[in-house]
């Protein structure tokens, strides 16, 4: 009889498979959402009156006509802006300063060719501190910090800025990894102290795909903004929520217009950043 | 002085770090640096935050109800996630143009759809949700329908990318030996990206759970939504509970997808 084996990868792709069965079965049966109910007059009735909300029909003063309006929105763009260029600066700051330690060859000191007893302690626990923190979603990190910051730019930021330094520090401690060990070693052996060896020897080598990733992170960045405004941090965000709550829909129309162009202007400019360092 | 030294080329990522740092600074300005930043009781609150994360509330029904958030939240997104997969195929081979012949059909669909997914990926998926909220009401398709848009354009791209970029001589060998354009997609393309696909589609499984968890914020079950009611409730230690829980979840999946993916890309 031919022995069956069953590889890694089949078997995952079972699982898989099995996993997005088992959570439509448990959708349509343990919480018995039916999809002949979503379209019921009633709510074909709200949809409607939704959409024409948003669209101004037989809205009196749609926002999208006052020129006041236009102005508000533009100044909260700008906010926005703000808050994804601070947010992604904290997580780079903060990134730039543990990273040196996160890298794996660096933990058993084939960069450096220093061995210290303490490597693989702050590998472990960098990296560890890596993976909590971009394993918490920044809402819910948003969400946590307005308990303690008023609302405003700089609790959307550092809600930000904490999801995406575990991300970014993750992605900078991979380029370390990638990057020749030779000119490190050099550097090393010439007697260059920690800094040094960061400054001369892994900055030049990494900035490239350092910067990449920046740019990269901001564009996600600015794609969030507007939910942790949501919770009260500032910018577009928190406007939407307020439009929202009071059924302002034309108001929405204008801030979705505007945060869709921040996003498209931020994927367009990042774009081209980084055809210009290639 | 070295002629080298002056040369534009050399000094591009400088320039550009510089222009970085100094909108960083910039954006700094935009907040007045005061006292006035933070609640009066507010480094209080962070202490009871901070004592709360090491003793969470590891009660039975805590826990119980934990782990039927996670499955809840799990079971979103990847109902979410299988929508988005289909959406995906679609739309990235149409996207890619190469079911068509070259000429002007290619030249107009090929924007065309790439701008629907543009649009479909540029919405957040909170964003979805909530439109999806106000129009059909509170029912997990709104969570799952939320997560399958964008998640669909941003795998559609990178499958459209993915096809647009393969090599062209097994193409051309099936197309020489008679193979229609779309026994050509069946046997040359889909076979080629299929490791990619599946790995970068493992990828956004994991992105897809963690927003799965945000989605309760509009009013839709799971973690997140356990985690807005302890916060309203200033319980911070089933806060943290329920953070763990959401954790552990995005760790395992994180694991199991750098493992599948380890051996489909070698």
């Amino acid at each position: 009889m031919k022995k069956y084996k069953l590889s890694f990868v089949t078997a995952s792709v079972y699982a898989l498979l099995l996993l997005m069965v088992g959570s439509w079965v448990s959708i349509f049966i343990v919480e018995k959402a039916s999809l002949t109910l979503l379209f019921t007059e009633k709510n074909l009735f709200y949809a409607s009156k939704f959409f024409k909300g948003l669209l101004g029909i037989d809205e009196e003063s749609p926002a999208y006509l006052h020129a006041e309006n236009w102005k508000n929105a533009l100044n909260l763009t700008f906010e926005t802006l703000m808050m994804s260029v601070m947010a992604t600066g904290f997580a780079t700051i903060a990134a730039f300063l543990t990273v040196v330690p996160a890298a794996r060859n660096v933990a058993d000191g084939s960069l450096t060719l220093v061995k210290k007893w303490h490597g693989w302690l702050s590998f472990g626990m960098v990296r560890g501190g890596y993976i909590f923190s971009r394993a918490v979603p920044e809402l819910v990190w948003a969400m946590i910090i307005i308990f303690i910051f008023k609302p405003g730019v700089l609790p959307g930021a550092i809600a930000l800025a904490l999801h995406n330094f575990g991300i970014l520090g993750k992605l900078f401690a991979e380029v370390i990894e990638d990057l020749d060990s030779r000119p490190v070693r050099n550097l090393s052996s010439s007697g260059a102290g920690r800094f040094q060896l960061f400054l001369y020897g892994v900055l030049p080598a990494a900035l490239p795909r350092f910067l990449t990733y920046i740019l990269y992170r901001w564009e996600v960045i600015m794609r969030t903004t507007i939910v942790v405004g949501f919770v009260g941090a500032g910018g577009l965000g928190q406007q939407f929520k307020l439009s929202m709550s009071f059924f302002h829909y034309t108001d929405i129309t204008l801030l979705l217009f505007f945060y869709l162009a921040l996003v498209f202007a931020a994927d367009y400019i990042s774009e081209k950043a980084r055809i210009f360092i290639k | 002085m070295d002629k080298r030294w002056l040369s534009f080329e050399l000094h591009k990522r400088k320039i550009l770090t510089l222009i970085l740092s100094l909108a960083f600074i910039m954006s700094l300005f935009s907040v007045e640096w005061n006292s006035e930043l933070i609640h009066s009781k507010g480094l209080e609150t962070a202490k009871q935050i901070a004592t709360a994360f090491f003793t969470p509330d590891l009660s039975g029904d805590i826990l119980i109800l934990a782990m039927e958030s996670s499955w809840t939240t799990l079971s979103y997104a990847a109902a979410g996630m299988s929508l988005a997969i289909i959406i995906a195929f679609f739309y990235g081979i149409l996207a890619s143009g190469i079911v068509v012949s070259e000429g002007n059909i290619k030249r107009y669909i090929r924007p065309f759809f790439r701008g629907q997914l543009g649009f479909m990926r540029a919405i957040h998926e909170l964003v979805w949700a909530w439109l999806f909220v106000a129009s059909i009401g509170l029912s997990p398709y709104a969570a799952i329908f939320a997560l399958a848009i964008p998640y669909g354009g941003i795998l559609g791209r990178i499958f459209a990318d993915m096809l647009e970029d393969i090599s062209p001589e097994p193409i051309k060998a099936l197309e020489a030996a008679g193979a229609s354009k779309l026994q050509a997609l069946w046997y040359g393309y889909l076979p080629l990206v299929r490791a990619n696909i599946t790995s970068y589609a493992m990828y956004r499984f994991e992105c897809a759970v963690r927003s799965s968890a945000i989605m309760s914020f509009v009013g839709i079950g799971g973690l997140g939504y356990q985690i807005q009611l302890s916060l309203d409730d200033l319980h911070y230690d089933e806060v943290w509970t329920f953070v763990y829980f959401l954790i552990a979840l995005v760790i395992v999946i994180d694991l199991w997808s750098n493992q599948l993916r380890k051996r489909l890309v070698q």
